[in-house]
Order: C-alpha cells, then structure tokens, then sequence
C-alpha cells in the first residue's frame, strides 16, 4: 500500500497538470476558434490540422514530447495541452461559426462592431457547446495526465507505473481509482456547468 | 540523407518494427471487430426501446471517462497481462460511439419510410432489415470510424502491459531515452493512425452517398 501523504501529493500534482493544461488550452484555442470564424483560409487550415492530430495515438503524442522538449512537469504539460486541445478548438468554432445569421444581422444593425458581435451575440451563444467541448478535453486531459508519468511528471501515474514495474496490484489500484474518481467527478462538475449555462443561454 | 536512412533501417531492425506493426494490426482488428458486433448487435436490441438504451449509454459513458491506463489495470487482475486487457479495453472504450451512432441512425430512421414499409406489408424484421440498416449504415461508419481512432491509441498504449504492438518501441525508447527509436516510433504510429482514419473516412462519406436518402 502507499502511505496517505504521498497519496494526497500524487493527487495534488494530477489536478495541477489537468488544470493547468486545460487554462493553457483555452487561452491557446480561444484566438484560434476567433480567427477561424473570421477567415476562411485560417479556418481551413485549424481544422485540417485539428482532424489529423486527433487520429494520432496519445502515447505517440507523450513519446514525441522526449526529444522535442524533454522530460519532466513541463514536458507533461506540452504533451497534456497538444492531446486535449482538439476538442476545445473543434466545439468552439462550431459554436461561434453557427450562430443564427439573423441575430448577427440584428447586431450589426444595432451598430455593434465586429468585436461586440463575438462577444455579445456569438459567445454567449455558443457556452453549451464550448462547455460540451471542455468537459471532453477535460477528461482527455485526465487520462494523459496519467500517461505522462512515464516521461517524469508525476502525478497519480507515476504510482501506476511503480506499480507496474513492480507488479503491486494494490499500489497500481491506489493509483488508478482516485484517477477513476477524478474523471468522473470532472465529468459530474463540468455537466452541472453545461446545463446552468444551457438553461441561462436560451433565449 | 544516406546517414538518416541508416539510422531508420538500423532501428527499424534492432526494434523489430515490422513485427510490432503486425501485432499492433492484429490487435487493432481483432478489437475493431468484436467492438461493430457487440457495438451493433445493442442497437439493434435496444433501438425499439429508448428507456433501455438510455441506461445502456449512462453505463457506458461512465467506461468512457476512465482514463485507458486506469482501466487496463482494473483489467490485470482479471485477464492478466498481454493481449487480451488490452483488446478488452479497445472493446469496452468502442462500444459507445458504434453502439450510439448505430442506435440514432435505427431509431430515427423517417417515419415516412417506416409507414410505407409497413403499407406493402413488411414486417418488424424486414423493416429492420431492408429500411432501418441500410439508411443507418453512414451513420454506423462515422461511428466506427471514431472507434478506429480510440482503438488505435489504446492497443499503442498495450505495449505498457506487455501486449506487443508498436507502443513496446515507444516505450523502450523513452526508458532508454533513445532519440532515433521515438521518433521513428511515433512517427509511423501517428501515420497509421492518421491513414486509418483516413481509410474510414472515405468510406464513411462512400456509404453516405450512397443511402443517403435526402
């Protein structure tokens, strides 16, 4: 078994990786998802490139990660924010793009400059989905937060992989339930999130 | 250049790339079908009875947001270490986007259709056969092609536990820290990841054309 203090450790240092790698997605795919509604051509490209990154295997993602940047917390980081990033960008360009031309269309006849149109009339619009988006990145970011241990970032993986290499069933499980339990209660959170803003959103 | 192409061919042999590849496929296969049945087969149960399918996909979404490394391990006490967790774990991930997709696409075939079948005296079974399947079949594939995608990472990840396959290179790299064998690793694993779902995708949009009924 593992002593409860370094338990609490691992479990700090995964949710510093999650969260932190999920801040640094938003503030990456906000500009990206903003750019892409605006220009076709920028629009193109994200979303080619957003599509085959998806297809990629998320340990081919962690294992790249070594010669490009090394190993450790920041490594981590870079290979968390490129694996769950996808779904962030994806959902909130949907949201952005498809909102309903009328309303568009009444904004800038209120004199709304293009600036206020995304921040008034498209954003709001579109939290069911940006949410639906952060909610899936959010669970991708937990399980390669756990993979990531391998390239030294500690966290509830690194307990796995001990257990592992030392074939400690109990030590691998103490690992993998509380990374269980975090993904689902990320989940359960950023459900309730989606529905408050659900029911705020419609109009 | 003829140094870069040593150091592929040096590592491709030293890591047995082409051997990893076959396993990798054939796990890859093993999983990607057993997941369309069982994936299919709960639609077709459930596609009449929405209540039931409803607690099908809360179960499964529950599997869904488990991190894969996690699963595998409540799977080692089960089925041990190697191949079968791994296939497992490809199916249990699998059975959600196959099993949805395949369900919206049965049960919500146009009513229009349905009444017409029903009119020249098709019975349940042929109605699910001749009307439901067919216009389901693009769906179906999109869903599958997200499995092909989920299926892909984790068998990679199964080398972590053993099970052959193109993640043992990726791993034994990164314990080694041997640059040459991570990058070619990865960079084969992400090209078969990316032709696969390039592969699924053509088909996907084939079978669109094809029922697409509007």
């Amino acid at each position: 078994m593992v002593a409860i203090l370094p338990l609490l450790d691992a479990i700090l240092q995964h949710l510093t990786l999650v969260f932190t790698s999920l801040a640094i997605g938003i503030c990456l795919a906000t500009p990206l998802a903003i750019l892409s509604v605006f220009y076709k051509r920028v629009s193109y490209l994200v979303l080619t490139t957003i599509n085959m990154a998806q297809s990629i295997p998320s340990f081919a993602l962690v294992a790249i990660i070594v010669p490009l940047v090394g190993i450790g917390f920041l490594p981590g980081i870079v290979a968390i924010v490129l694996g769950s990033i996808v779904p962030i960008v994806k959902n909130m360009y949907v949201g952005l793009a498809k909102t309903d031309a009328e309303l568009i269309d009444t904004g800038k006849g209120m004199g709304l400059t293009d600036f206020q149109i995304v921040r008034y009339v498209r954003l709001p619009l579109a939290y069911p989905a940006i949410f639906a988006g952060l909610k899936f990145s959010a669970i991708i970011a937990n399980g390669i937060a756990v993979l990531t241990a391998i390239i030294g970032s500690g966290g509830l993986g690194r307990i796995i992989f001990e257990g592992l290499a030392s074939f400690n069933i109990n030590k691998t499980l103490s690992g993998a339930i509380p990374a269980i339990l975090i993904a689902l209660s990320l989940d359960i959170i950023f459900s309730m999130a989606e529905k408050k803003l659900k029911s705020k959103s419609v109009y | 250049m003829t140094n870069i192409i040593d150091t592929i061919i040096s590592v491709w042999i030293t890591h047995q790339i082409t051997l990893r590849t076959i396993q990798h496929l054939y796990m890859f296969s093993i999983a990607l079908i057993i997941s369309i049945l069982i994936g299919v087969t709960l639609a077709i149960l459930v596609y009449s009875n929405p209540k039931l399918a409803n607690v099908w996909f809360n179960v499964l979404n529950v599997i869904e947001t488990i991190p894969e490394l996690a699963l595998f391990i409540f799977l080692l006490p089960i089925l041990g270490l190697g191949e079968k967790p791994t296939i497992a774990a490809c199916v249990l991930y699998s059975i959600l986007p196959i099993m949805r997709n395949s369900y919206t696409g049965l049960a919500y075939v146009s009513n229009e259709y349905v009444e017409i079948a029903k009119a020249i005296g098709l019975t349940k079974n042929e109605i699910l056969l001749k009307i439901r399947l067919p216009m389901a079949l693009p769906l179906i594939s999109s869903g599958i092609r997200v499995a092909v995608v989920y299926i892909m990472g984790i068998v990679t990840l199964g080398g972590l536990i053993a099970a052959g396959g193109l993640g043992v290179p990726l791993q034994a790299g990164i314990y080694r820290y041997d640059i040459p064998a991570i990058i070619i690793g990865a960079l084969w694993v992400g090209t078969l990841g990316v032709i696969f779902d390039f592969i699924a995708w053509i088909i996907e949009n084939r079978l669109a054309r094809r029922f697409n009924p509007w």
